[in-house]
């Protein structure tokens, strides 16, 4: 991509971002109900532990901990193209982001990098709050908080291609408001925000490891805890990288359908 | 025929407040804190009198307050202070009432069903406007045959043409025979044959209906084929309201024309153009500058020079 | 023709319309339960392995939770529609609706969705069930009460909808208000807040009034009143709570329509 391309994109990436924190009231309140559904969990485990130090093994300091840092990436790392793409394409507005020098691809890449960046900088602005009120903590060690790093990067790319793929079926039906919302409530399920994904039954996690969604939460976290380590992170890795080609392919096939089937709506 | 106004409006104003906002990160806390507004005089004391019968086209630039007046007509909004009175009821105390008298189509957006076929929607006005079923029937034969309809009845009226969605939205409007009809911009964006049928549905529903109509339009050629009558609006004033012969002749100078016919040629018959003398094949002739640029020129004299 | 047939007339153009978009519906419907049974799932799987919270074992709070899913699940289905008034007042639709000689609230009822159907039916499957295996007083005066519950259930919630779908005409957004407050109503509103703390407790039942939805009624039919924190008078009269604030916030939609300011030109 020559240099002048590449301009084109920071400049989508960084309009999506301010478009983004503009939306100050909204993103006050996304925060406040973020932070209540930590509170609601983190009390109602508190509840059930009712003064045992420890459950499973697991301390409830160490739970509570866990259940925060999965309800944030519950939140930010979602895939905003499917909620942002299907409007485009009923109103016909897609017909100006294909006319453009970029390809779609590119161009989708380009806002969910942006969008997401805006999210995550008001995240880290607010972990020192996490970090103060103890229900946050660090990393199990310098080598789990930087495997973590790569492996939420890695979170970030599947989920692009997620948004990607649902948002592109807009080509096919006209409806698609329902999709984000269940994926937002299957994913909450298999992030284990609430229920970590330890302390379901059996047949619960065999059915999630198959599934992509534990490569948004749970895998991450795992590591930063230190629960996966050594050749267990680097594993958990490897799956996430498998996701990675397996979306990215799956993207790049509905995208080269989506263009067969171009039909413009609206007007 | 009545000898007082079917619609009565005084001095009307209406204010829009919008908070203030500021712009970065500090302006947007002090939004959130402060009670500071904008405040838009959208109308600013408008006064006239329709009678029933009339066709009035109602011409503003675009913020110039035609909008608002129309709604506060239709009892959308309530107006900051004056009196509007529409067929002896005040529109956004007595809504429903007033409801009863009025059609009203926004040609920017459709009033009917979207997902629905287009029978659908008259079904549903039916209900709302307490038509029973002969008075209903009648009605909309006589509208769907004015209107060309009968083909479209059944289409979803998201998969009508514009021109088409507007007879639609034009025929919903008088179906249950409303004493005043507004409309908002009904011929933008349709194509010519359309706008023409548009309009002569228009003037026929004024002529054989006594249907008081209220016709906002950016299209001079609508005023032109339509309305005797035309009332200017910028930033909510009345700069003119009256006849349009009368705003001919007093912003319209003629400019004389000579011209030589071909032999055998009746009398010339062209808008803006008087006859005053014929010799032979010579004639002379006084042209008119066309209603557009008379009101243009209004325009231009009352906001200096930012036509 | 009265303004009950023009009602029903509108509803069912609403629901013939909403049909055409058949995917759309499965859609939702699939939503409206996945959404309720994530949570539900939630609570199974602590107290298949921790018998009781708080005191109350997992039947009681299935009761608590089937009052709170019926209540809700009506809210959604009947006053649904006044999620989507805020769109439309910033689309600029709903001047359409002020032209009609119908009041606005009908045509807002009138805006069916299919998602309702979900929750109401997920509802009503749990209540039942948790019917059967709790221990709760069902005489014909309890069941009795028992309807009324769910009809304050489902008013308190309509409250704030309504409320904030008031507060849009003068350009609020107040999305993300509702989206608050219904993520303290689907937590917070399924279990005993007894569990959470005295403090919690109060700020649920006089801050938002989250207690008098579903806690109070299961306390009173489960009898539990002495457990609570608030006379046991309060708990009884938990049903009028929903209409009060129903009514109150039917007083704000009436002061606001005047100051409707609409959109564009």
């Amino acid at each position: 991509m020559s240099a002048a391309l590449f301009s084109t994109a920071w400049q989508m990436a960084r309009l999506e971002m301010q478009t983004f924190l503009s939306w100050r009231l909204n993103l006050g309140l996304q925060v406040l109900g973020m932070l209540a559904r930590v509170y609601f969990v983190s009390a109602v485990w508190t509840a059930v532990y009712a003064g045992r130090a420890e459950v499973d093994g697991v301390p409830l300091e160490t739970l509570i901990a866990y259940l925060t840092l999965a309800n944030i990436h519950v939140w930010v790392i979602y895939p905003q193209t499917l909620d942002v793409l299907p409007p485009r394409i009923r109103s016909g507005a897609i017909a100006l982001d294909l006319a453009r020098p970029i390809g779609l691809l590119p161009q989708l890449v380009a806002r969910s990098v942006g969008g997401i960046a805006g999210l995550t900088a008001i995240v880290i602005g607010l972990l020192p709050i996490a970090f103060l009120v103890g229900s946050l903590r660090w990393p199990a060690s310098a080598e789990a908080g930087a495997l973590y790093l790569v492996s939420v990067v890695l979170a970030y790319a599947i989920t692009l291609a997620i948004g990607i793929v649902l948002g592109l079926i807009a080509f096919w039906t006209l409806e698609t408001n329902g999709i984000g919302l269940l994926y937002y409530f299957v994913n909450l399920f298999f992030a284990g925000a609430l229920v970590p994904l330890w302390a379901m039954p059996d047949w619960v996690q065999k059915i999630a490891e198959l599934l992509p969604f534990q490569t948004q939460a749970y895998l991450p976290i795992s590591i930063y805890f230190g629960r996966l380590a050594g050749t267990e992170a680097l594993r958990a890795l490897g799956i996430q990288a498998v996701w990675l080609a397996l979306m990215w392919s799956l993207a790049v096939l509905v995208w080269r359908r989506a263009i067969h089937r171009v039909v413009v709506q609206g007007g | 025929m009545t000898a007082s106004p079917i619609i009565r409006v005084r001095d009307l104003v209406k204010e829009f407040r919008t908070p203030r906002r500021a712009p970065g990160v500090s302006g947007a806390l002090r939004t959130l804190f402060t009670r500071e507004q904008n405040v838009v005089r959208a109308v600013d004391g408008i006064s006239f009198d329709i009678a029933q019968g009339e066709l009035v086209g109602y011409l503003g630039r675009n913020g110039a307050g035609k909008s608002t007046t129309i709604k506060m007509l239709t009892g959308i909004l309530v107006p900051t202070s004056g009196e509007v009175v529409v067929s002896g009821r005040v529109p956004w105390r007595a809504r429903e009432r007033n409801a009863l008298d009025i059609g009203v189509v926004f040609g920017q957006r459709s009033y009917l069903w979207w997902d629905l076929p287009l029978i659908d929607s008259f079904e549903l006005i039916r209900r709302m406007y307490r038509m029973d079923a002969a008075t209903y029937r009648r009605e909309l034969d006589r509208v769907v045959e004015l209107l060309e309809l009968d083909e479209l009845l059944g289409t979803p009226v998201r998969q009508l043409s514009l021109g088409q969605r507007m007879r639609g939205d034009l025929a919903a409007a008088i179906v249950y025979r409303p004493r005043v009809l507004y409309l908002d911009e009904p011929t933008v964006g349709v194509d010519v044959l359309a706008k023409e049928r548009i309009r002569a549905f228009i003037a026929e529903t004024n002529r054989s209906e006594g249907t008081t109509v209220v016709l906002t339009t950016h299209d001079l050629r609508d005023v032109e084929r339509l309305c005797r009558r035309l009332i200017l609006i910028e930033r909510g004033t009345v700069l003119f309201d009256g006849r349009i012969d009368e705003l001919r002749s007093r912003y319209a100078v003629g400019r004389q024309m000579v011209v030589d016919v071909v032999e055998g040629q009746g009398a010339l018959d062209l808008p803006g153009v008087d006859e005053v003398r014929r010799e032979g094949s010579r004639v002379w002739l006084t042209v008119y500058p066309d209603l557009e640029e008379i009101v243009r020129r209004i325009f231009v004299e009352h906001t200096g020079s930012r036509a | 023709m009265t303004l009950a047939s023009v009602a029903w007339a509108l509803f069912l153009a609403n629901v013939r319309a909403t049909l055409q978009y058949r995917l759309n519906v499965v859609i939702w419907f699939v939503v409206g339960i996945a959404f309720q049974l994530t949570s539900f799932f939630f609570l199974w799987a602590l107290l298949a392995r921790f018998r009781a919270v708080g005191g109350w074992t997992l039947e009681e709070i299935a009761f608590l939770y089937g009052i709170r899913l019926v209540g809700h699940g009506l809210t959604v289905f009947v006053f649904g529609g006044f999620q989507i008034v805020e769109w439309n007042v910033r689309e600029g639709y709903f001047d359409r609706y002020l032209t009609w000689p119908v009041p606005p609230v009908l045509t807002v009822l009138t805006w069916w969705r299919p998602s309702s159907a979900g929750d109401l039916f997920g509802g009503l499957v749990l209540l039942a069930a948790a019917i059967r295996i709790a221990p709760v007083d069902l005489s014909p005066i309890g069941a009795l009460y028992l309807v009324l519950a769910i009809a304050g259930a489902a008013l308190v919630e309509a409250a704030f909808r309504f409320a904030f779908a008031a507060l849009s005409f003068r350009f609020l957004r107040t999305s993300g208000l509702m989206f608050f407050v219904d993520t303290v109503f689907n937590t917070f509103g399924n279990l005993p807040l007894r569990i959470f703390g005295l403090g919690a407790e109060a700020a649920l039942t006089f801050a938002i009034p989250v207690a008098f939805i579903a806690y109070f009624p299961a306390s009173v039919l489960l009898g539990r009143t002495s457990e609570l924190a608030v006379p046991p008078a309060i708990a009884y009269g938990a049903p009028l709570a929903g209409a009060v604030l129903f009514g109150l916030a039917y007083l704000l939609w009436r002061h606001e329509l005047p100051r409707y300011q609409s959109s564009g030109s």
